[in-house]
């Protein structure tokens, strides 16, 4: 899960044809789809332990959502302290001006929330409230992909896949704590 | 029509196999031959070692013959400021046509053939036709000018263009007094334009102009950059540059011209009226809806180069503001 990480990691060093012509943006861009692929990727596995019958599988949620907020993070952190270097007046009056980062900011806020219930001390608590934990989890999916959809300048097909995706977990979901209340 | 220029005529401009890797490149104006060749050897080492990522292998990525252009720096009109490297300009781009990714039309572009290449000339004019490149642009007659180019997606660059100022070309046609507007197409050619096959964009590519604003001796027809033909990537063989608009209006590749008493429908605002304006004039005040405008990524400024301030008409507040005066600049963005 760590070797797009490690492969920006390579490519800011120079090997593997650099960052191109852009590096903030190729970092703040590969950071972001990542975060993306990996919050869609924790969002599936729980209909995949359904469906397949391997219900262990389930257990890869805690250490695939880490990941997702370990590559939000590092994202957020890419935007604050590269793109606009560090200044923190800059960044709120840049993250007001601007909605696709309201958007994302938001959903950086729910995978915080999710992250730090994630520590040991906090587990109980966790194991309590599932259901507020996958809120949270989709909440910040759904902005996620809501502020990669909006940054761009027209409809990008991984942006459309994504939502298309998302709306058929919603909807499953949905359907399936609409039949355990029955 | 115009007379086409003689074969002989183009003999002083030389013609080299780009594709060729043991060329020797010779020095352009601005570029000393080491300098040149040492970011040549910067692309090549990109290209062996971007199997896989995503990057072409070849650095031109065509088998385009790419002329020399012989051309007169014009000071008067060229900023100080370094201009990017040919590596920079040339592979981070936007040409929806061939892909939305900025390497997408590095990548994408070796299919189009932008030779020969004739312009259809139509509407309120008095010489209209179809027109040959040599018949539209006196390759005698080639400028070179260092224009700062502002993206609407807040990165910037500078540019070494080459061309001829776009009135010298529109005079040509004897525009009637009716002729309020130009508007200008790309090419549609969706075999060559891989991009052309998904309607991300109302195809062709639009653009317009009022005549002042084509008339503005700022106002350029490029086709060339470091002295050299536009790479495919770049808008061959000629696209308009207006340096205090957003680039989106620097259409490419145009194949059509047209004189019109009404303001055209344009491409990107067809897409997103309430985004991109007819006029889009570079304006630090005027946000887009989606983000701020105020400030603005030079490329080539590395990791940790900080973002600078836009400038009002992209800096070039002097020559063309009066273009506007009277004009809300908030209501007509």
């Amino acid at each position: 899960m760590l070797v797009p990480y490690f492969l920006l990691i390579f490519r800011s060093l120079g090997y593997l044809s650099g960052l191109g012509v852009n590096p903030v943006e190729t970092i703040i861009h590969e950071t972001g789809l990542w975060s993306i692929r990996f919050l869609m990727l924790t969002l599936l596995i729980t209909p995949i332990a359904y469906y397949s019958g391997i219900g262990s599988i389930a257990k890869l949620g805690k250490p695939v959502g880490l990941m997702a907020f370990f590559y939000v993070l590092n994202h957020f952190l890419s935007y604050a302290m590269i793109d606009q270097a560090g200044d923190i007046g800059v960044i709120v009056v840049d993250i007001i001006e601007t909605p696709y980062l309201i958007v994302g900011w938001g959903g950086f806020l729910c995978l915080l929330g999710v992250a730090s219930v994630s520590f040991k001390r906090l587990e109980n608590w966790f194991n309590q409230n599932r259901s507020t934990i996958s809120g949270l989890v989709y909440g910040a999916t759904i902005l996620g992909v809501w502020h990669f959809y909006w940054q761009a300048k027209v409809v990008e097909l991984e942006s459309l896949i994504y939502s298309i995706i998302l709306t058929g977990l919603i909807l499953w979901r949905l359907r399936i704590s609409t039949n355990r209340k029955q | 029509m115009l007379e086409s220029i003689d074969e002989s005529d183009k003999m002083h401009l030389l013609v080299m196999k780009i594709n060729e890797t043991k060329i020797k490149i010779p020095s352009s104006e601005i570029t000393s031959e080491s300098a040149y060749l040492n970011r040549r050897k910067l692309i090549q080492s990109v290209g062996l070692f971007s199997l896989g990522l995503g990057l072409a292998e070849s650095t031109f990525g065509q088998n385009q013959e790419i002329r020399l252009l012989k051309s007169m720096r014009n000071e008067n009109y060229s900023t100080k400021e370094t201009p990017n490297s040919f590596p920079d300009i040339t592979t981070y781009n936007n040409f929806y046509e061939f892909g939305m990714q900025k390497s997408d039309p590095y990548m994408n572009s070796e299919m189009f053939e932008p030779k020969p290449w004739s312009v259809e000339v139509s509407g309120e004019a008095n010489l209209t036709g179809t027109f040959d490149l040599e018949d539209l642009i006196d390759f005698n007659k080639l400028e070179e000018r260092i224009y700062r180019l502002r993206c609407v997606e807040a990165w910037s660059m500078v540019i070494p263009w080459v061309g001829i100022p776009l009135f010298s070309i529109l005079k040509k046609f004897e525009p009637f007094s009716s002729a309020k507007y130009i508007s200008f197409e790309t090419v549609y050619r969706p075999n060559e334009m891989p991009g052309q096959k998904r309607r991300i964009l109302s195809w062709p590519y639009k653009e317009g102009l009022t005549i002042q604003e084509a008339m503005h001796p700022l106002a350029l027809m490029a086709v060339g950059i470091y002295g050299k033909e536009l790479l495919n990537q770049n808008g061959a063989p000629m696209r308009l540059v207006i340096p205090w608009k957003y680039g989106f209006k620097s259409i490419k590749s145009i194949n059509k011209i047209h004189f019109q008493e009404r303001q055209p429908r344009t491409s990107w605002n067809i897409s997103a009226p309430k985004e991109y304006g007819f006029y889009a004039n570079v304006n630090p005040l005027v946000d887009h809806p989606r983000w701020s405008q105020s400030r603005e990524r030079r490329i080539g400024t590395g990791f940790f180069g900080a973002k600078q301030p836009t400038m009002p008409f992209n800096g070039y507040a002097e020559e063309v503001a009066d273009l506007y005066s009277g004009l809300d600049l908030r209501k007509y963005y």
